[in-house]
């Protein structure tokens, strides 16, 4: 398969992972932490949405779907498929319960790719493909305007029930 | 497709931890919503610690169905006893408990 191609389809199927992942388990709903918090609604001043603030607050103060979906990658492309999958999913559990999470999002985002990167592989998928393409699904969620993306992820969160309650 | 022998070590490790898990007394689902439950329960981490560890092991050099079981089994242990001591729920949840 074509790498640029294989790149930007890994991007759209590792956006979608954890973008309905994290929204199902309930990020847009409530803040985990405090400095989730301080995020959500320091995005809502600048014109977002307070639930796609507190995604984003979400996933950048623990290990949720989108570090389970990048770490996941990383170890089967180092490890090997499905065991580097299924050993992320263990750290990102870990990682989670110290980040004050139960873990269900990290981990379900972990073993959710590494069925995918399997499952892709049989088309000439490479699991490298995936991290770069993990690298930029978190781009348009974090790195390129909060406000836009914020309001975004709180339509899906509205479709999908999960809209926060709090004001 | 062939189902590679691997797969049956990792439904050994899985099925030991579930079951020892439940012997155990641990619940098989955490309570709802299960998103926010901090329960540690048979099917959630434990399954998922149990292929993880296999996995760990297998890589290691250490592979077959006995270690599989032993490796399911020392995982149940380890979330009935030990999990809660290793990573404790955070002290702001116990008090909304």
């Amino acid at each position: 398969m074509n790498e640029i191609l294989g790149i930007v389809i890994a991007a759209f199927i590792s956006w979608f992972n954890f973008v309905l992942i994290d929204t199902w388990m309930g990020l847009p709903e409530a803040p985990g932490v405090k400095g989730a918090d301080v995020i959500g609604r320091s995005v809502k001043a600048r014109g977002g949405d307070l639930a796609g603030g507190f995604f984003q607050g979400n996933i950048v103060c623990s290990p949720d779907a989108s570090a389970g979906t990048l770490l996941a990658s990383i170890a089967c492309y180092a490890i090997g498929t499905p065991e580097g999958g299924l050993i992320a999913a263990v750290l990102v559990y870990f990682g989670n319960r110290l980040c004050a999470d139960p873990g269900y999002a990290g981990t379900t985002g972990a073993l959710s790719i590494t069925i995918i990167i399997f499952l892709t592989s049989f088309i000439g998928f490479k699991p490298e493909y995936f991290i770069v393409g993990m690298v930029l699904a978190i781009l348009t969620i974090q790195g390129l305007y909060h406000p836009w993306a914020s309001r975004l992820l709180g339509k899906i969160a509205h479709k999908m029930g999960r809209h926060t309650k709090l004001t | 497709m062939i189902i590679h022998a691997n797969v049956f070590s990792y439904l050994i490790a899985l099925a030991a931890a579930v079951i020892l898990s439940l012997i155990l007394r641990l619940p098989l689902l955490p309570e709802k919503p299960m998103r926010q439950s901090w329960t540690i329960s048979a099917v959630f981490p434990t399954a998922v610690l149990a292929v993880g560890f296999y996995a760990m092991v297998y890589k290691l050099g250490y592979q077959g169905y006995i270690v599989a079981l032993i490796t399911g089994i020392i995982t149940a242990l380890f979330s009935k006893f030990i999990l809660e001591k290793v990573v404790p729920v955070p002290e702001s949840e116990e008090s909304n408990e």
